[in-house]
């Protein structure tokens, strides 16, 4: 009556047993550069497929917020499974050294991005500037006939009140250089007493940078504090939203790329390093429609949404967010939230 | 409790294990190993061995802020809060469909509209309920309620009871329906009135199903981080939520582990009460003696009005959510250019074609493995001695009980280096979706067979059967509607789920729910919703499908049901 394997168990046998020849289905693959990127799907393709036709390098790649790709970057050491991250923020480059995540390699041709734009080691290289920017329903601005706000000190107006929504402090990005423009237009104290004073102003603080974009498209909440891109990037959806600048200052994140440590193709990766750091690579913005700011000076743009001679952009240490950013974190928690 | 039927059944006596079981209980412990425990031992590895040396440093560095604390106080707030609305409302609408006389077409409906915010991504759900009850909502303009604020406890609360009590209805809705009408029919001649035969029949037969959804709904609240992301606001932190910024945010993965593994004593807890409270007693009410089957009974005019108009109050609201995603599907431009184009879906069929392949071929194989896993531990574990049976249970539900996004980054920290290299391919996904989703089968099976009498097995054997035959002929189609709720719960988080399956998609694979979040990152919102709506399109139809073939596997078992 009984055999060594019942229907039942050999059933399961065979579903296992599939498991593992999945497993082994996947094979290594045709040489192709492999990438992690935050830049949208449509930037992402304009770059991707520019350099396809140049080189004639296939490009894989995918698409993460900045944080979940350093986690996977960081989860994957040992055997990184990408070449090179395109596009993710500076600071998380620079947080990533200490982890040998990243490679030192200074692309061919990056001499012409200036200095403040790139790793002197050669651990990164900034290829576009996103500036912090205010972004206001224009429609709930003309109601309440107001003006786009010019100062940090106009987001306190109590026109505001319960109507603001912006980045919480701890999502990478967004709100860490909204944090960063504060102290560098006012000074660390002031920046904090200033942020405990619009808590007041504020609906709520969205766990994403671009969380608050789509309420205050469709008038949800009156405006908030965003990255120039995400701004734009609502606009040319066709919602009426006005963008303007605080005259105190504000601070450009800084867009760049790396070599994976351990990474399986180097010499691909280092071919793509050298073109992205090339003039040709940053003139896709603009023809690609792309809102960022070129860090090669020698690539002007026209549009005038990119223009930042009006715009007073203060200096960026990253060396010293890096280090403060648990601090600075764990002040606005206590000090701001509390 | 007038609780057994008859005096001497013991639900819970097991029969020796046969050793045609053996190699199959060596696979599952194998696989428990291998998938469960092993990505679970590197993580811990990494949070608690800090420089070679053990240390509870990362431990105590997320404990030191009073915003992580008080962000465990609000998960439990919020976890209790969710399980409790959720099991009434999912007890409610499970009740009106089993036992309610509706007509088949509206109680057809019913279930249809019930899980339908379970079976939509997180993401778009949390935006369609805010575009409703948010500031200058559409509901509230429409009803003239002047607006609240719906960041924090209150709009997270609302959102997880809308996602989660389908699971308690489905889970309420096969135990209810195994539940034999003879028994309301019974106390109801004898003279007791329909509320009576509901409060001391229908409700105390119910305990542990009501107990099953509680937990399953204590631990998805407990672990969610989708909805608090977008509803909950700086005013109410919740653990995964705080765990995935702490990863995501702060670049911190030991941090962000730490916390999450802090969420593990209340789901153990929670587990531990579960099994003490509902082990202890006797559910059994099929005992083969069943004669005719009389008609279902409901609970009293008065109380069927009351749920009836709960229902309608809840089913209304439903829709209106999910017309607004339809609706934002189908325009230009959200909110500016209204008017109406399928470029959406265009893009949906073109760009996003390979993430729908990928999504339902990932589901349908997770689907067909998990099952046979959950019914496979499931059996074993309620009706065989098993060695470490208790533990064999515990185990396969330990990653259920986990964030999602702790379990996506220990698959890859295990699974990228090592023995096992799996990252990049599709397994990878599967065994995930596997052994982190079958605990709603597991525990809908262990339902089911606390509710049968082993007699009736017993009886097949001594008439001669084998123990094969009685397993596919006896145990099997009474197990099916467990089977079937825990296939269609595999097949529907397979399609949604996110927070763990985000770190394992791949060049190769992706994943519909992954996309969708991409396109709200990217605010392409009209093209997000078209992709909710094709998801539920094809949850949909794939329900249908389980449904019509089970019709077919077991004709006998599925028309008893729907006479039911």
């Amino acid at each position: 009556m009984m055999k060594p394997f019942n229907s039942k168990s050999r059933l399961v046998i065979l579903a296992l047993l599939s498991l593992v020849l999945f497993a082994g289905s996947v094979s290594a693959g045709q040489p192709t550069l492999n990438v992690y990127t935050i830049w949208s799907e449509r930037y992402a393709n304009e770059i991707f497929s520019a350099f396809e036709k140049d080189a004639g390098i296939k490009v894989n790649w995918m698409r993460f917020s900045s944080g979940e790709l350093q986690a996977r970057l960081e989860a994957e050491k040992g055997n990184p499974q990408v070449d090179v991250v395109f596009g993710n923020m500076a600071e998380a480059f620079v947080n990533g050294i200490p982890k040998g995540l990243f490679a030192p390699y200074k692309p061919k041709g990056s001499e012409s991005i200036p200095a403040k734009f790139r790793d002197s080691e050669g651990y990164w290289t900034g290829v576009a500037l996103d500036p912090i920017c205010f972004m206001f329903n224009a429609k709930f601005l003309k109601e309440h006939g107001l003006n786009p706000p010019v100062s940090w000190q106009d987001l306190l107006n109590p026109a505001y009140r319960n109507k603001l929504q912006m980045a919480d402090a701890r999502t990478s990005g967004t709100a860490m250089y909204r944090l960063l423009s504060l102290i560098q237009a006012m000074g660390e104290d002031k920046a904090f007493a200033y942020q405990r004073a619009l808590n007041a102003n504020v609906q709520v603080y969205t766990k994403s940078g671009a969380g608050g974009a789509l309420p205050i498209a469709r008038g949800q909440a009156a405006g908030g504090i965003f990255f120039l891109v995400d701004a734009l990037e609502v606009q040319q959806k066709g919602y009426d939203v006005a963008i303007s600048y605080p005259k105190e200052g504000l601070v450009a994140g800084i867009e760049a790329m790396a070599l994976v440590n351990g990474a399986k193709q180097p010499e691909i990766a280092k071919k793509f390093l050298d073109w992205a750091s090339t003039a040709r690579m940053q003139r896709i913005y603009e023809a690609g429609r792309i809102n960022l700011i070129p860090s090669n000076p020698e690539v002007k743009v026209t549009n005038p949404g990119l223009d930042m001679s009006k715009v007073k952009v203060l200096p960026l240490d990253l060396k010293w967010a890096g280090e403060n950013r648990d601090r600075l974190v764990e002040r606005w928690i206590n000090e701001v939230l509390r | 409790m007038p609780l057994t039927v008859s005096g001497q059944i013991n639900p819970n006596r097991r029969a020796k294990l046969d050793p045609a079981l053996l190699p199959l209980l060596i696979l599952l412990w194998g696989s428990m190993g291998v998938f469960v425990l092993y990505p679970l031992a590197r993580l811990l590895y990494m949070v608690f061995v800090v420089d070679g040396a053990g240390s509870l440093a990362n431990l105590a560095k997320a404990f030191s802020s009073w915003y992580n604390r008080k962000a465990l106080v609000d998960s439990l707030i919020l976890a209790a809060s969710v399980a409790t609305s959720g099991t009434f409302l999912g007890f409610l609408f499970a009740f009106c469909v089993t036992r309610v006389s509706l007509p088949r077409a509206i109680k057809w409906f019913l279930g249809a509209v019930v899980v339908l915010p379970f079976v939509s991504p997180p993401f778009t759900s949390s935006i369609a309920l805010t575009l409703a009850l948010g500031p200058n909502g559409l509901l509230l303009k429409l009803l003239h309620v002047p607006g609240f604020n719906i960041y924090g406890f209150l709009g997270t609360w609302i959102a997880e009871t809308l996602t989660y009590f389908p699971v308690a209805f489905l889970t309420l809705a096969a135990v209810l329906g195994a539940i034999d009408p003879n028994l309301e029919d019974a106390a109801m001649s004898m003279g007791g009135s329909r509320w009576r035969t509901f409060r001391t029949i229908t409700l105390p037969l119910s305990i542990p199903g009501l107990a099953n959804a509680y937990l399953l709904l204590f631990g998805s609240s407990l672990t969610d981080f989708a909805t608090p992301l977008v509803m909950a606001g700086h005013t109410f932190p919740v653990l995964p939520t705080q765990a995935y910024l702490q990863i995501t945010g702060m670049y911190d993965l030991q941090g962000g582990s730490a916390i999450s593994f802090v969420l593990l004593v209340p789901a153990l807890l929670v587990y531990l009460l579960q099994r003490y409270w509902v082990e202890r007693r006797s559910w059994v009410t099929v005992t083969g003696r069943g004669g005719a089957h009389a008609a279902a009974r409901g609970a009293g005019f008065t109380a069927e009005a009351l749920m009836l108009a709960v229902i309608s109050v809840l089913t209304l609201f439903i829709i209106f959510l999910y017309s607004i995603i339809l609706w934002g599907s189908l325009v230009k431009v959200w909110g500016v250019d209204n008017s109406l184009t399928l470029k959406n879906y265009a893009y949906v069929f073109t760009v996003g074609l390979k993430a729908v392949k990928d999504t339902v071929l990932i589901a349908i194989t997770s689907t067909l493995i998990g099952s046979v896993v959950a019914v496979s531990i499931g059996y074993l574990v309620s009706r065989k001695e098993v060695p470490w049976r208790k533990t064999l249970e515990f185990v396969s539900l330990l990653d259920y009980v986990l964030p999602g996004t702790v379990v996506g980054i220990a698959y890859v920290i295990a699974f990228n280096t090592g023995p096992i290299v799996l990252t990049g391919t599709m397994s990878i996904i599967v065994a995930l979706c596997v052994f982190r989703y079958d605990a709603a089968g597991i525990r809908a099976t262990v339902a089911s067979l606390r509710q049968i009498d082993p007699s009736l097995e017993e009886a097949s054997l001594s008439l001669g059967a084998s123990r094969k035959t009685t397993f596919f002929r006896v145990t099997l189609p009474l197990l099916m509607p467990a089977a079937i709720a825990g296939m269609r719960y595999l097949f529907v988080v397979s399609m949604t789920a996110i927070s763990a399956t985000i770190f394992l998609v791949s060049v190769k694979w992706s994943l519909l729910t992954v996309r969708i979040l991409e396109c709200v990152t990217e605010l392409l919102f009209a093209e997000a919703a078209a992709f909710s709506v094709v998801l539920v399109i094809i949850v949909f139809a794939a329900i249908g499908v389980i449904s019509l073939l089970f019709r077919m596997a077991y004709p006998e078992t599925s028309r008893q049901l729907r006479r039911r």
